[in-house]
């Protein structure tokens, strides 16, 4: 029966732009998914693996800027540039996990808060590669032919199967996790590190590969984030706030589970789009607020308590 | 030859020689009983076996490879495995859940683990708890439990650190029979334990540190007899639950 939900989801979430026509709305879905999908990869290494990343912007940001540079500066179309720059995020990673994970809780998320910002910095101060404040634009999408018909890019259409694409990437690869032993493996070295160790789990290895694996889809979808908009700099896509919402995604939604995310997704954008206007800077407390009022009366996350109430491990 | 040869063995935290050129063997199929009053750096001799502490001198050498400089995990993959003093099981998780983490070093596929996690919970006597998380367990379930996640590890050589420390005469008994049963298995285990009537019963051997160092290393009715070791245990500060 899972199964079978499973799939309609699947339709359901692909069937949504021939069912929806304001572009609005399109914009707002598309907001909603690339949203779940961050808050899915920051779930892979916060919520499993209980390490908290303050600083995942940064893949973001590598994502985006990889897409931009080789599509710019060496003529590659973006779509390719979006695959190798989620390579490049997690490879970035590896150096960083290898330090920052010898280093034990509030260490390791003190650290990534400021690999962050020494990324934000190169990028702005790079300018040979990355063209520093001024950011980087593309003016037009080139051409693509999907079976034959042209894709149109200035419809909403090609940008939110890209996404639903990704999206259900992130959320199959945590579904699969947590069925394998890498993922008992995470949880393990989240309880207990050195309990972890005494069962002869590599506690550094298994982090690292949860940051790269985490990273690369950050990245993945910092490539889509620099094709949708076209247009990105050092502090729209290295910014610390974009670091803080993928927490608050994956803290609303539900920490270690896999759907979590998306509900968080849908509740961080509908926060964003209700108090924005009304109240623009100030609508970020109350990300702090809804974030403050979750950890106290809602641990476990929306659909952590569903998964409760229903008796399901999520 | 020896299972595990420790030689010369010796870490300091600035002043204090916790273990100061600790010298043991232990044989396989053993128990060995590592006895010896509060601060005596039993716990810091496991630690630096079990690899969560470097030695500053001195070898480890297990099966003839030696260990020192090997992570807690590659030590365990070699075919130690450890309880620790203070219980530190996988709180949330269940108590499957916690055995199966043990069992998943030798077998990769979740059926597998769980089968072999099955037949250690048995064996230790958590058999119909294993659907409770570990957290809610008593202490005595616990330290059961630490114990079963370590064979779980299918260990060549188990490492028990005070398994009846904090349980009451009853559940003492019955740890007892438990290690028992461990030794009827022919599992080698060094075993540090504050309660010397259950130790004295078990152990082949028992070798005794004080302030860090070796003082006895005999059966255990030469040790209780040995002059230093009774010293050791009323003189000076007398360590009243230690003797009993």
């Amino acid at each position: 029966m899972t199964r079978g939900l499973v799939a309609l989801a699947i339709v359901a979430l692909f069937a949504v732009p021939w069912l929806v026509t304001n572009t609005f709305f399109m914009h707002l879905a598309i907001m909603v998914l690339m949203w779940t999908a961050l808050g899915a990869a920051w779930n892979l290494l916060g919520g499993f693996a209980g390490q908290v990343s303050f600083g995942h912007a940064a893949f973001l940001g590598v994502g985006a800027y990889a897409t931009m540079i080789f599509h710019l500066k060496l003529g590659l179309a973006p779509w390719y540039g979006l695959v190798l720059g989620g390579v490049i995020g997690a490879l970035v990673s590896l150096p960083i996990g290898f330090i920052c994970f010898r280093l034990r809780g509030p260490y390791f998320s003190l650290a990534t808060l400021a690999v962050a910002e020494i990324i934000r910095i190169i990028a702005i101060n790079w300018e040979t590669l990355t063209d520093g404040p001024v950011g980087m634009l593309i003016t037009t999408l080139p051409e693509l032919r999907v079976l034959g018909q042209p894709v149109d890019w200035e419809s909403k259409t090609p940008f939110y199967v890209m996404i639903a694409t990704i999206v259900v990437a992130v959320i199959g690869a945590t579904w699969a996790i947590t069925r394998l032993r890498f993922g008992a493996y995470l949880l393990a070295i989240r309880e207990d590190p050195d309990s972890a160790e005494a069962v002869g789990i590599d506690t550094v290895r298994t982090n690292v590969t949860a940051l790269a694996l985490s990273a690369f889809f950050t990245a993945l979808t910092g490539g889509f984030y620099a094709i949708y908009f076209r247009y990105i700099d050092p502090d729209a896509v290295f910014s610390i706030a974009l670091s803080v919402e993928m927490v608050f995604i994956a803290v609303v939604g539900g920490l270690a589970t896999a759907a979590g995310p998306l509900i968080g997704a849908v509740f961080l954008v509908t926060l964003a789009e209700v108090f924005r206007e009304r109240f623009q800077v100030w609508h970020l407390i109350f990300y702090g607020l809804f974030m403050m009022l979750t950890i106290r009366y809602l641990p476990e996350g929306i659909w952590g308590r569903i998964g409760l109430l229903l008796g399901r491990r999520g | 030859m020896a299972l595990l040869e420790v030689s010369g063995l010796t870490r300091h935290f600035g002043g204090v020689r916790a273990v100061t050129d600790l010298s043991f063997t232990v044989a396989e199929g053993e128990i060995l009983g590592l006895i010896g009053p509060n601060g005596a750096g039993k716990t810091t001799a496991f630690n630096l076996i079990a690899g969560y502490l470097r030695p500053m001198a001195g070898r480890i050498v297990f099966a003839g490879r030696d260990l020192v400089g090997l992570k807690p995990h590659a030590v365990t993959k070699r075919g130690i495995a450890r309880t620790f003093q203070i219980v530190k099981p996988f709180r949330k998780l269940d108590v499957l859940e916690n055995v199966v983490l043990g069992a998943f070093l030798r077998r990769r596929g979740r059926r597998e683990a769980e089968a072999e996690a099955r037949l250690v919970l048995d064996k230790v006597g958590l058999g119909a708890k294993i659907g409770v998380p570990a957290a809610d367990l008593t202490l005595a379930e616990q330290k059961r439990l630490e114990i079963a996640r370590a064979l779980a590890t299918r260990p060549r050589l188990l490492l028990l650190d005070e398994p009846m420390g904090g349980l009451n005469p009853t559940e003492i008994d019955q740890a007892s029979l438990l290690v028992q049963r461990l030794r009827e298995d022919g599992i080698t285990i060094v075993w540090v334990e504050h309660v010397l009537k259950a130790i004295m019963k078990v152990s082949h051997r028992v070798v005794v540190i004080h302030h860090g160092e070796k003082i006895a290393d005999a059966t255990p009715e030469a040790v209780v007899q040995d002059p230093a070791v009774i010293a050791a245990y009323l003189g000076g500060a007398r360590d009243g639950h230690a003797a009993a």
